[in-house]
């Protein structure tokens, strides 16, 4: 069957229209905003100026350090959250309730990020109903505003990639199996030594293509970013939509635009040469 | 050697929800001996294992190993260890690191002494210098070793063993069967060893437990099992046997021996239950036990030859028995020695065996009997 498909002439034919897509949306605006990002504002000519802008002006690098840590560091909190969440769901519950909590986990993600973003705000904000509640719980005597905090930020990028860490790491948990654990148990391991020794390296790809999936999405977050973070986000996406959007100078945001990705980009291989995992297997 | 016990089951049953797999079973295992627990798929035997190693709790009964009640003690905490049905190597370690995987959990051992037990361990089982293999890359019975050196080198007072050989090849699975027997003699550790795998148990074993449903049928010596089965079913579940059904006692000889009546033929057999005349009773007979003669003599049952099944050593010959007034066969195992007689499809031949190659047994109901010989 295989070999008498792969025989088929023609049936790379099939491949275009994924190859348009790819090639138009992707590439194409790539190699334009590469372009763009070495041209002079007016004059169109040959300039590193708009990449010096980043390196000299503090502001900016700031802005992207803060961006890179704050991702990484809710990354390894959604890590926090779900492998436990993941390994329960797994190896814990029945098929009945296993079902039950995947769609209790999966259900919020049919609302869009927008749409969730303008529910917090509605919790959140100081005359919200945490705030509300809180006041009438006789806990604290005024409003307060829990917008526009570094936590609240946190809270809504950790919410918004839950989903896309729990799944991978479910994935490759479902693959362990339990005689695995068992066996380790009888061989006199412990809770912790089973979890560093066992389940943890068994289940590394599946971290690491969660952990990838999450930080290149908060990285890139503007939305859930922008309305709860508010002018304090200081998010580096911000930064290029600002350039873009607000000042019309193209070349500086193409500029920040490649930045981030080939930082992203290297970033995500030194991480996987570190661990010593292979981004083909993981996936 | 003394009589000392290193497991005991008393009375230990478990049940899952209305499902009763374990039913009262009570058995000592001696120090050093190598015990099995011989029984279809869903008799109940993982079920025993899993008890001893401590993955399940009993409903009621307890536990003993050696000489201390371990229900309420976790696995990892019993001076016994597991050999799994599919071995639960750890595949993100290589085969070091899996032996000394049980030594890290213990502790107050360097490095360097890790290591020598594993490497003596692994030495031990025929895989000596392997040990920085990854497990992918071993045979399959090479990873049955690493599982045996994996669980002795951390010298257990028992060692269970759920089916390992199940998942060989037969050449494989006979030379494993040796070498585990060797081992266990050089070791001196009692093994527990689970099977549905009547050859394997009684090539290995110093002592069979028979289950059933749960219950214990028969514990014993390989060759008492084999030639003295206790019930209807260990003695059609051991070995192959020719079963003839709804015979009648027509008297006893003695306590041992009755006289039975099949299709107007008597025969003579052990008394496996306690019957008496006009009981009805099936009778086995071991094929290999049949003494087949050609031609018609006398003290014999004629029978006629219908199908002659060459298997290397021996030839399963099928006799229809020409006196009886209702279809009866027999199956006879002639070996091909120098005076094994020649014979052909549609030779008469004359049938005889001791009596004390056949077993006398009341009639189970037969949805009971799982695997018929």
């Amino acid at each position: 069957m295989a070999t008498s498909l792969k025989r088929a002439k023609g049936l790379w034919l099939l491949l275009i229209p994924m190859l348009l897509w790819i090639g138009l949306l992707f590439v194409l605006p790539h190699v334009k905003l590469f372009m763009l990002s070495f041209m002079d504002r007016r004059t169109g000519a040959f300039t590193l100026a708009n990449y010096a802008a980043f390196f000299n002006k503090s502001l900016y690098t700031k802005v992207f350090i803060r961006t890179v840590v704050f991702s990484i560091f809710t990354t390894l909190l959604t890590l926090a959250i779900s492998f436990p969440a993941a390994f329960i769901i797994t190896k814990v519950l029945g098929q009945k309730m296993k079902g039950v909590v995947l769609m209790a986990i999966i259900l919020p993600y049919w609302i869009s990020e927008l749409i969730q973003a303008f529910t917090w705000m509605v919790l959140f904000r100081e005359t919200g109903v945490i705030s509300y509640l809180l006041q009438r719980l006789g806990i604290i005597d005024h409003g307060i505003e829990f917008l526009y905090h570094n936590y609240t930020i946190a809270i809504g990028l950790v919410y918004t990639s839950l989903l896309f860490m729990i799944i991978p790491i479910m994935n490759s948990l479902d693959t362990l199996d339990d005689s695995l654990i068992e066996a380790a148990y009888d061989l006199g391991g412990d809770f912790w030594s089973t979890m560093r020794e066992i389940i943890i390296p068994h289940a590394g790809p599946g971290i690491m293509v969660g952990s990838i999936m999450v930080f290149m999405l908060n990285l890139g977050n503007y939305v859930t970013v922008t309305l709860l973070g508010g002018k304090n986000s200081l998010w580096f996406t911000e930064a290029i939509y600002n350039q873009f959007i607000v000042r019309f100078n193209q070349n500086q945001g193409a500029a920040f635009g490649v930045i981030l990705l080939t930082f992203s980009v290297i970033f995500v291989w030194i991480v996987l040469k570190i661990t010593k995992q292979d981004l083909t297997e993981a996936m | 050697m003394s009589q000392e016990i290193d497991v005991s089951l008393v009375h230990v049953t478990k049940k899952f929800g209305d499902l009763t797999a374990v039913n009262d079973v009570s058995f000592d295992i001696p120090k050093g001996s190598f015990f099995s627990v011989l029984g279809p798929s869903g008799s109940g035997k993982t079920t025993i294992l899993r008890m001893i190693a401590g993955f399940e709790t009993p409903t009621s009964g307890d536990i003993y190993i050696g000489g201390e009640r371990v229900n309420d003690v976790p696995p990892n905490k019993r001076r016994c260890n597991m050999v799994f049905q599919r071995l639960a190597l750890f595949p993100m370690m290589n085969v070091l690191d899996n032996v000394t995987f049980g030594l890290r959990r213990r502790g107050g051992l360097s490095k360097e002494e890790m290591n020598r037990m594993a490497e003596d361990a692994l030495a031990r089982v025929g895989l000596k210098g392997l040990g920085q293999r990854k497990i992918n890359q071993l045979s399959g019975g090479q990873q049955q070793r690493v599982a045996l050196a994996r669980s002795l080198v951390l010298d257990p007072t028992v060692l269970l063993l759920d089916e390992p050989l199940g998942s060989l090849d037969l050449k494989l699975r006979q030379a494993m069967k040796l070498e585990l027997k060797h081992l266990q003699a050089r070791m001196g550790t009692t093994f527990v060893y689970i099977t549905h795998d009547q050859t394997i148990a009684l090539a290995m074993s110093d002592t069979i437990a028979v289950i059933n449903h749960g219950k214990i049928e028969q514990i014993a010596a390989p060759e008492e099992l084999y030639r003295r089965p206790a019930t209807h079913f260990v003695a059609s579940f051991v070995g192959e046997n020719n079963k003839l059904r709804s015979g009648r006692v027509t008297r006893l000889v003695d306590d041992h021996i009755c006289e039975t009546d099949f299709g107007g033929i008597p025969m003579l057999g052990r008394a496996g239950d306690p019957v008496r005349p006009g009981d009805e009773v099936d009778l086995f007979i071991r094929p290999e036990m049949i003494t087949l003669r050609p031609g018609k003599h006398e003290g014999g049952i004629l029978g006629k030859i219908s199908e002659i099944n060459f298997d290397g050593s021996h030839s399963l010959i099928v006799v229809d028995l020409l006196e009886s007034n209702r279809p009866l066969s027999l199956n006879v195992k002639l070996q091909h020695t120098e005076e094994a007689p020649e014979v052909e499809v549609g030779d008469i031949v004359t049938l005889s065996w001791r009596w004390d190659a056949a077993n006398a047994f009341y009639p189970v109901d037969q949805s009971h009997i799982e695997k018929e010989a």
